[in-house]
């Protein structure tokens, strides 16, 4: 049941002169029921490796195990809308994808093309904007007519209610301001905790990931350099070093209070916790 | 006389919303002023009408002497460049240099003198070697880096940049932040609308705007004092602040305002045990 | 989408690459006449000789304008099977039971397909070594006549260049739009008629909706980089014609010359 990458590579163009080798020979399996972090720079594959886990692209060669589908080289697959209810795809400025009359009618929009009954999808999409926090008065306005960070919650509101067992996020908090983009990412930890939904992250964000991945996953130039503990990663002096990782905040701190003679365990994710064990030291 | 004076400015864009709420501070020459607030708090509502690009419905704004309106626009954007949040809907030209030269050719440069323009300007970002490139083969941040390079080759008193980070990676924000730094440091006046806490930190003054209203203007330290305060606004502080604040409610205070300072002040008080 | 080879700039620099686009606008002007009007295989044989030449001094790879055949194979063969149906003139070439082939039709087809050819070459010879930059100087230029009566050249020709520099990114935006709403259960191929009404819609609204934003947005920055419409404004581009730019003007003449030639008297 989980999502297994096997010896999976992507190639744009295939055949062509300016053909370019997206993913190159991925072997990964990623844990289910944990919020897994997908990182590396602009180019590195991440979006080519997200768009493969619900068939938006299907393998040049090797193949893709999830859920309890199989993707296969130049094989068609029919089991598309399964496997698309069941991994939801939320992508980057996903606030563009809204296009209905009213917000209801936008969220209820993928629960019906998956299936649902009118009335079903409609109650998934009350429920759905319910848990992103969407005032009922505006559930008969516009989407195109309300604010930017609502549009993205509305947006998101459209995936969570297909009821997803495996949910992807790109970059789900960019141009937020930091209340609401902390808001959302702690949406989807208790969707995570409470519901066991399996949740990938793409972000550039590393202080999110270093917060809230429990794995990650490093993309360097198509290739895997890094997968898991997000904790290990992060620690390892030579790693940041290597791929030019930018370093969570609160582990230059700690690298730095090591330096002077702090003996502190590599732990905490939070400034509470570092000073804790801090002030046992001092105390 | 400020450069730039903002007096009583009100702005809405219907009865319901007003954006911004009878705003009046004064800005210096060659400051770096960074504007921050929630989303939806009036920040680039302000830019666009300091811009002209929004006419100013109550108050005024006086840049360089002269008073934002359509009569004075044109000639008080000769003094002022404006980078904006999206890095594609900023590129006008089809390649690098033509982008350059659209600014030239709107201020009547003759072509001949271009070239060499473009060439100065180019190399002030980093981008040589990107004359000839196409934006699609550029990155968000050297699409930036382009817009800025267009702009510094007008010769402006002033640069906006209007979340001009937002939607760049991490490589591309600190390149940008780099660049705002530099322009600073060449006594351009930089007004830079951010939801980035920690560029707030290499600004000389910080602009807080809350609902409309222009909730604190002061230094960053000053501006960052008062955590709590920020936090209702749905605003945070930078991580160096927040050490600060944890410790403090740990009952021990650190002087020092940068993270290594304060390891040596931790390490110090251990030593004293 | 992004296989489309024919009308695409390629980025080299070469001979052709190097003319005024002006010159190369005429000159396929020029000889768009010369191949429809001779009826010689003489006059195609010259043509078809310049045009290699052309493409061979372009450095285009011959493997690109195959490409660019690619999507007229089909109405090629469509032409052939109609004209050996209906035309029933010239020598009968082959008898199989009641059909009968004749010359004529083979001819007819050939010629057709021999002027497609040389045509396709053509236009993609000028758009492969052409920036769309450029080609809109150049049909700029064209239409400077109209200005007199207050056809705005300049602004369209902005225009053009804008809405040029900004195809890759709406191709871009589509599929990322077509991305998210697949992931939503929309089935782009197949579905009945009203599912088929709201999956185009679903692309649509998206993409007018984010293209009026980027209008607006352009607006802005184009303004506030100091754009008034219709004041005066100097190039950085300008074109200069070279002493290869009359010879390549004149030898196009020159066929054209030879194919009205063939057509009175061969």
């Amino acid at each position: 049941m989980a999502i297994k990458f096997k010896a999976l590579s992507y190639v744009y163009n295939k055949d062509m002169p300016y053909a370019h080798k997206a993913l190159d020979d991925i072997s990964l399996e990623i844990t289910e029921g944990v919020i897994t972090a997908i990182i590396g720079e602009t180019g590195s594959g991440k979006s080519t490796l997200v768009e493969h886990l619900n068939a938006l692209l299907l393998p040049t060669s090797g193949s893709l195990e999830i859920l309890d589908y199989e993707l296969v080289a130049d094989k068609k697959i029919r089991f598309l809308k399964p496997l698309r209810k069941d991994v939801g795809l939320v992508f980057q400025f996903s606030e563009y994808q809204l296009f209905e009359e009213t917000i209801l009618k936008d969220v209820a929009f993928g629960p019906l093309n998956f299936g649902y009954s009118q009335e079903e999808a409609t109650q998934r999409a009350k429920d759905a904007l319910k848990l992103l926090n969407i005032p009922e008065e505006l559930y008969n306005s516009s989407p195109l007519e309300i604010s930017g960070g609502q549009k993205r919650r509305v947006a998101i509101a459209g995936i969570i209610a297909c009821d997803p067992k495996i949910i992807v996020l790109d970059e789900p908090t960019a141009g937020l301001d930091p209340k609401g983009a902390k808001q959302l990412i702690e949406l989807f930890v208790d969707m995570n905790r409470t519901l066991h939904k399996t949740v990938i992250l793409v972000t550039h964000d590393n202080e999110m990931v270093y917060n809230y991945a429990d794995e990650t996953v490093l993309l360097h130039q198509g290739k895997v350099a890094y997968h898991g503990l997000t904790l290990k990663l992060f620690n390892d002096k030579n790693m940041i070093k290597e791929y030019d990782l930018l370093e969570p905040q609160i582990v230059t701190f700690r690298n730095q209070l090591k330096e002077k003679g702090f003996k502190l365990s590599d732990e905490a994710r939070t400034l509470e916790k570092l000073a804790e064990e801090i002030k046992r030291q001092i105390k | 006389m400020s450069l730039i004076e903002v007096k009583n400015v009100s702005y809405a864009y219907n009865e319901n919303s007003v954006a911004i709420d009878d705003v009046s501070f004064d800005l210096e020459e060659g400051t770096y002023t960074t504007i921050i607030g929630h989303n939806g708090s009036g920040k680039s509502t302000l830019a666009k009408m300091m811009a002209g690009l929004l006419e100013i419905q109550k108050g005024t704004i006086t840049i360089n002497g002269l008073q934002v309106n359509v009569d004075n626009i044109n000639k008080i954007r000769q003094d002022l460049g404006i980078v904006f949040q999206n890095p594609d809907n900023q590129f006008i030209g089809s390649t690098v240099r033509d982008d350059i030269a659209f600014g030239l050719e709107n201020k009547l440069v003759a072509s001949e003198e271009m070239e060499a323009i473009i060439g100065e300007y180019v190399a002030k970002v980093g981008l040589s070697d990107y004359l000839d490139y196409e934006p699609q083969n550029l990155s968000g941040g050297q699409k930036q880096r382009v817009a800025i390079a267009g702009i510094m080759a007008m010769k402006p008193k002033i640069i906006i940049f209007d979340e001009a980070t937002s939607m760049l990676d991490p490589k591309g924000k600190k390149e940008i932040k780099q660049l705002m730094s530099q322009l600073s440091d060449n006594h351009i006046t930089v007004i830079s609308i951010t939801h980035d806490i920690e560029e707030v930190l290499q600004s000389d003054e910080c602009i807080v705007l809350n609902k409309g209203k222009l909730f604190m203007k002061d230094k960053p330290e000053k501006v960052f004092a008062d955590a709590e305060k920020l936090r209702k606004i749905n605003l945070d502080i930078p991580f160096a602040m927040q050490v600060k604040e944890v410790f403090r409610n740990h009952k021990i205070k650190l002087k020092a305002n940068d993270l290594k300072g304060m390891a040596d002040e931790l390490w110090q008080l251990n030593s004293k045990r | 989408m992004n296989n489309l080879v024919f009308g695409k700039y390629i980025p080299i620099d070469s001979f052709m690459h190097r003319l005024d686009p002006r010159a190369k606008l005429i000159g396929l002007f020029v000889m768009i006449f010369a191949i429809f009007l001779p009826k010689s295989w003489w006059a195609f044989l010259a043509i078809g000789i310049l045009v290699l030449l052309a493409l061979i001094s372009a450095k285009i790879g011959i493997r690109m304008i195959i490409q660019s055949f690619k999507p007229m194979i089909m109405m090629m063969i469509f032409l052939l099977v109609i004209n050996t149906l209906t035309v029933k003139t010239g020598d009968v070439l082959f008898t199989y039971k009641s059909f009968e082939l004749y010359s004529d039709a083979v001819f007819n087809t050939l010629f057709v397909i021999v002027r497609l050819l040389l045509m396709i070459s053509l236009t993609t010879l000028l758009t492969a070594t052409t920036k769309p930059l450029d080609l809109t100087l150049a049909i700029e230029w064209l239409l400077k006549p109209l200005e007199i009566i207050r056809f705005p050249t300049y602004e369209v020709a902005l225009m053009v260049s804008i809405a040029l520099r900004f195809i890759p990114t709406i191709i871009e935006e589509t599929i990322r739009i077509m991305n998210a709403q697949k992931s939503r259960g929309v089935d782009f191929e197949n579905g009945n008629l009203s599912a088929k009404i709201s999956s185009i819609l679903s692309l649509i609204v998206p993409l007018f909706s984010v293209a009026f934003e980027r209008a607006y947005e352009l607006a802005d920055a184009m303004e506030a980089r100091g754009y008034v419409p219709g004041a005066e404004r100097t190039r950085y581009h300008i074109l200069r014609f070279h002493l290869q730019d009359f010879l390549y003007v004149i030898i196009c003449v020159l066929a054209l010359a030879f194919s009205i030639y063939t057509r009175i008297y061969l």
